[in-house]
């Protein structure tokens, strides 16, 4: 098995101070048209509906480098109707690509959570496919905090 | 060992239960995205996959980005009708795979 | 007497007879006393500012140990006729994160930077064109604040040099735009309604916290021989009950060395007594160390020696050095974290001392590393614009202790976790 030591690890997050914090650039952004572009990718000819969706996330990040998230989606969760995949995207990272999320019935709920990086205030956008078809969308804003004494 | 991911599962559940998964896996997650002293692009390297299985059915999984903070964690539910184990697996970038296994008894 | 305190301090002493850096002479107080190397420095030498700091030179201001500020001016500059800046230019600056975290770190100031995030420790500025105030005043107070007012906690954009003459211009041409108040896009960019940030992590939970991975590491690093083929764990077999309380004691004045020692200086030079280690302060392993040994008192309010003549005269010390003006921008630590302590600068929150040492070392979400206080201090001159100090500076040392004692009874709860 060939990875970083948990020492080194962390030393390489102590020197990751010296290029840049958040470790994503914050200069290139994606823009919301691409994110609703890679949206309407994954749901495939269908227009998503709002709603059905809950994004958990701090109103105010301390800041963009490790922000919890979490995410779920309204379903039974049963073997005929469950949430099958869940897009996570940021419209103003480098790229919006953020996590898909596979469910199945055996997840029991169609509820995730991690922590991610943002390059700057944005919203998330989440989007879910079910078995039978169904596609949802939902937003949410975060603000990315600003420091103090600036560089 | 001392990059061995961290998990947490309850060793116990009700049969139907819907039990609560804590996953983290140690690793700086590289974006790709970053520029060493000199101005060099430091070379992406990240998890850019997570598998959950329950005895050997899939449970959940995540593709991820270099979105993802470091040390990525992923936290999931599972519904248990049985005793069994949980098998998961985290893929990075250069191919190394990391597997772990936790068993948990159902009443 | 002699004798028995010398084989009391058996292994250390006998083996560090033979090393480079002296012993503490043995008294009668020695058989309690933990041998420490006394000279020599506890961190590198030259001090090296970590990768990835600013490596600007801050040598023509203030440090905590050495005084080199261009003092204030004692006139008000005089200015011919109304001044005719550029507005436009003057929003872009008061919005410049490069010069200082920019004039909207303290103050609201109308649409300057969108009105997003600004903080609240000066006064909201989004009517100061209706003031009346004569463009002269305006100048003089960016140049510098302290003509008018002695005590203001402003830096002295004109004199450090932080905005030249024609900024400042530029600069009061925009405030006098200023006329009407804020318009916030959502409640959270108004600091006076922004709710304070509460922390509520587990920050004892390796899931949540990496900086409790340290923990397993220094467990690992206990028993591990140093040089003189002794380890940690050849004195302290049972360091949970041996330290149950011992990093809550800290820091001490130590008169051995004639300064205070934190837990990061102790353990570097008790380590090179005594197993011959290497944990120069700011390595990892010190900083392990660091946090295992906080780690274990966990819980122990925190109660440091203030009353002994040289605690007492450290405390003093620190006290003093804690109201200093330091580096460009002119802070000292009184001026955050006292009088504009529980404001916001910008979108961060400033808090009041006590709060600020209980779960240090402390894990840094926006670093990805373990930082213990001393860091933390620097960090603090660097970011203000002033040189750092070597972490095992006395002046730290005094400022530690000064700091602890404001925490006084609280409990430790380290490594704690933190932007």
């Amino acid at each position: 098995m060939q990875q970083l030591s948990r020492r080194s690890a962390l030393a390489l997050g102590a020197a990751g101070a010296a290029l840049s914090l958040i470790g994503i650039s914050s200069t290139a952004q994606a823009t919301p048209e691409s994110a609703a572009a890679d949206v309407a990718k994954f749901a495939g000819g269908k227009t998503p509906v709002a709603g059905k969706i809950s994004i958990e996330l701090p109103e105010i990040a301390e800041n963009g480098n490790t922000v919890p998230l979490t995410i779920s989606v309204d379903a039974p969760m049963t073997d005929d109707d469950y949430v099958t995949d869940v897009l996570v995207l940021a419209d103003g990272n480098p790229n919006p690509g953020v996590a898909t999320f596979h469910f199945t019935p055996l997840s029991g709920k169609a509820e995730a959570s991690t922590r991610i990086r943002l390059a700057a205030t944005q919203n998330i956008v989440v989007t879910a496919k079910t078995s039978k078809g169904a596609v949802y969308t939902a937003s949410k804003l975060v603000k990315v905090t600003i420091g103090g004494c600036g560089g | 060992m001392a990059d061995a991911p961290k998990i947490r599962v309850p060793k116990t559940a009700k049969k139907g239960e819907i039990v609560e998964i804590k996953t983290l896996m140690p690793h700086i997650m590289e974006s790709g995205q970053r520029k060493d002293k000199d101005g060099k692009t430091i070379p992406r390297k990240i998890i850019n996959k997570f598998v959950a299985e329950f005895n050997g059915k899939p449970l959940f999984s995540a593709d991820m980005d270099p979105a993802i903070a470091a040390n990525p964690y992923l936290q999931f539910s599972a519904k248990v009708n049985e005793s069994g184990t949980f098998k998961f697996t985290w893929t990075d970038d250069d191919g190394t795979v990391t597997t772990s296994e936790q068993k948990i008894e159902v009443a | 007497m002699r004798a028995g305190i010398w084989t009391a301090g058996a292994v250390a002493i006998v083996v560090l007879a033979t090393g480079v850096m002296t012993l503490a002479p043995a008294n009668s107080q020695a058989k309690k006393e933990a041998p420490l190397v006394t000279d020599g420095d506890a961190a590198a030498r030259p001090w090296k500012r970590y990768n990835g700091w600013p490596a600007r030179d801050y040598s023509k201001f203030n440090t905590l140990a050495n005084l080199a500020s261009p003092p204030a001016p004692k006139e008000p500059r005089k200015i011919a006729g109304p001044i005719e800046g550029d507005a436009k230019k003057g929003a872009q600056l008061v919005a410049d994160r490069n010069r200082g975290g920019s004039c909207l770190a303290c103050h609201v100031m109308g649409p300057a930077g969108g009105a997003n995030l600004p903080g609240n420790v000066a006064p909201d500025l989004s009517e100061i064109g209706n003031a009346g105030r004569e463009d002269e005043w305006l100048f003089n107070y960016v140049y510098d604040g302290r003509v008018y007012n002695p005590e203001t906690v402003m830096p002295p954009w004109g004199t450090h040099g932080l905005f030249t003459d024609d900024e400042i211009k530029d600069i009061v041409a925009f405030l006098k735009t200023l006329k009407a108040p804020a318009v916030f896009k959502t409640a959270l960019d108004n600091p006076d309604k922004r709710a304070a940030p509460v922390e509520k992590r587990e920050n004892l939970d390796p899931l949540e916290n990496p900086g409790m991975w340290t923990v397993d590491k220094a467990q690992e690093l206990w028993k591990q021989a140093g040089s003189k083929g002794a380890a940690c764990v050849t004195c302290h077999a049972t360091p949970e009950t041996q330290f149950k309380s011992w990093a809550a004691s800290m820091p001490k004045w130590e008169p051995r060395v004639g300064k205070v020692l934190g837990v990061e200086e102790f353990v570097t030079r008790h380590a090179k007594a005594t197993t011959g280690a290497d944990w120069l302060m700011e390595t990892d392993d010190n900083r392990a160390m660091s946090v295992y040994l906080h780690f274990l008192a966990n819980g122990e309010p925190i109660k440091v020696d203030v009353a002994s003549a040289g605690a007492k005269a450290a405390w003093e010390r620190g006290k003093e050095l804690s109201a200093r003006k330091v580096g460009q921008l002119n802070f000292a630590c009184t001026d955050c974290h006292g009088i504009s302590a529980n404001k916001w600068i910008r979108g961060q929150w400033l808090g009041e001392p006590k709060g600020q040492y209980d779960h240090f070392p402390t894990w840094r979400t926006s670093l990805q590393a373990v930082w213990d206080i001393r860091q933390r201090f620097q960090w603090c001159s660097v970011n203000i614009r002033g040189d750092e100090l070597p972490p095992d500076a006395k002046e730290y040392g005094d400022i530690e202790l000064y700091l602890a004692s404001q925490n006084e009874g609280l409990k430790l709860s380290v490594p704690g976790i933190r932007h």
